[in-house]
């Protein structure tokens, strides 16, 4: 069992676990190399370098950080948390198990746009099968998506129904191997989508190539899964696509804690860094209370 | 007053609108929709879709934990 598990490796989630790691905090980080910040080709605005610095460069060099105060790093991507007696986080591949979790994941992508998406919400379109699955029994069900997360939805849904595609809205599957296996058992459709439509619940939906198929439930699990999906798992307060904290960055439930853009606010390096920092403290007082 | 929550048993927002109704000393059924058909269809025909939690205050309608809307109507 780990002590903590912070999921993404941004300045957030990095400057926690030099606190946590330092503290002798058995300390696991998961992530992919899918932050903003690597976009970033000059920062001039971050304490303490004289030149410009690029966020490649910040990235990499936070990474060696936490590797050598004794940080674990796992390049992953986190499909689902749950809550038992301890946390345990699940990416397409392991499932670990630890004491707290700090998610800093950034900012939650933008939505898919699909026509008549937001209309059909709790009317066929929902974002969380561990909440809506059941009214889905035995009835034709969809995921939007097309990485590790989409596979893990259909996955859950199997214990309602069997009829389930995943739609990939245009993409191509980004699978691990075991997700790419266990997704044999769905159909994928990867056509363009036009629009979802029905009366007074989804009944259809519409691909770009004049195509269409019934269907009665669809849930998004587009790209991948975000501060807002893990909130909505377990229950986290959020306003908007912030999670909300308090001033130990500390969520509404306990062990679970959220730093850097994923809590919203200003959204810089240097914040984030902070935040971190703070999660990290409370979460060494945090775990040795235990 | 008649409050009843729909729920079920997977839902962390529905365990949240337990817990804040049983805070604010509220007295309320608390119906599993996964284990009750004809209450499921009921919960639809009320608030016109299928997400959980749904709660009926004396005939008010909240989808979703809705602290504000809960406070208004309590």
């Amino acid at each position: 069992m780990h002590d903590v598990i912070i999921i993404g490796k941004g300045p957030a989630g990095i400057s926690a676990a030099l606190y946590t790691a330092r503290a002798n905090l058995k300390t696991l980080i998961i992530g992919r190399d899918d932050s903003v910040l690597r976009k970033a080709e000059k920062i001039e605005n971050y304490y303490g370098f004289s030149d410009v610095i690029s966020g490649e460069f910040l990235l990499r060099e936070g990474e060696q950080q936490a590797l050598r105060v004794g940080a674990q790093i796992v390049d992953d991507e986190v499909v689902t948390i749950e809550k038992k007696d301890f946390f345990e986080v699940v990416t397409s591949e392991e499932r670990f198990i630890a004491k707290a979790v700090l998610v800093a994941t950034g900012q939650p992508q933008k939505k898919v746009r699909v026509e008549n998406l937001e209309s059909f919400e709790g009317r066929g379109v929902s974002y969380c099968t561990t909440c809506d699955g059941f009214f889905y029994n035995n009835l034709k069900v969809g995921v939007l998506g097309f990485k590790d997360f989409a596979v893990h939805e259909a996955i859950e849904l199997e214990s309602y129904t069997s009829n389930i595609t995943i739609y990939t809205n245009g993409k191509e599957l980004e699978l691990t191997e075991k997700s790419h296996e266990e997704c044999q058992r769905f159909s994928i459709n990867v056509k363009p989508i036009e629009k979802i439509d029905g009366s007074e619940f989804l009944q259809r939906i519409y691909f770009t190539d004049g195509t269409s198929e019934e269907l009665d439930g669809l849930f998004v699990a587009f790209e991948s899964a975000s501060s807002v999906d893990f909130a909505r798992k377990l229950g986290i307060i959020t306003e908007g696509n912030a999670v909300v904290v308090d001033k130990n960055q500390q969520t509404n439930l306990e062990g679970l804690f959220a730093a850097g853009d994923c809590t919203g606010g200003f959204k810089q390096i240097s914040t984030a860094v902070g935040q971190g920092a703070l999660a990290g403290k409370r979460i060494i007082e945090y775990v040795r209370s235990l | 007053m008649s409050v009843k929550v729909y729920s079920t048993p997977t839902c962390p927002y529905c365990t949240m609108a337990k817990e804040y109704l049983e805070s604010k000393n509220v007295q309320f059924d608390y119906i599993d929709v996964s284990a009750d058909r004809n209450a499921a269809n009921e919960m639809i025909t009320k608030s016109g879709q299928r997400g959980v939690p749904v709660l009926d205050i004396n005939g008010n309608i909240v989808v979703g934990f809705d602290k504000a809307k809960i406070d208004s109507l309590i």
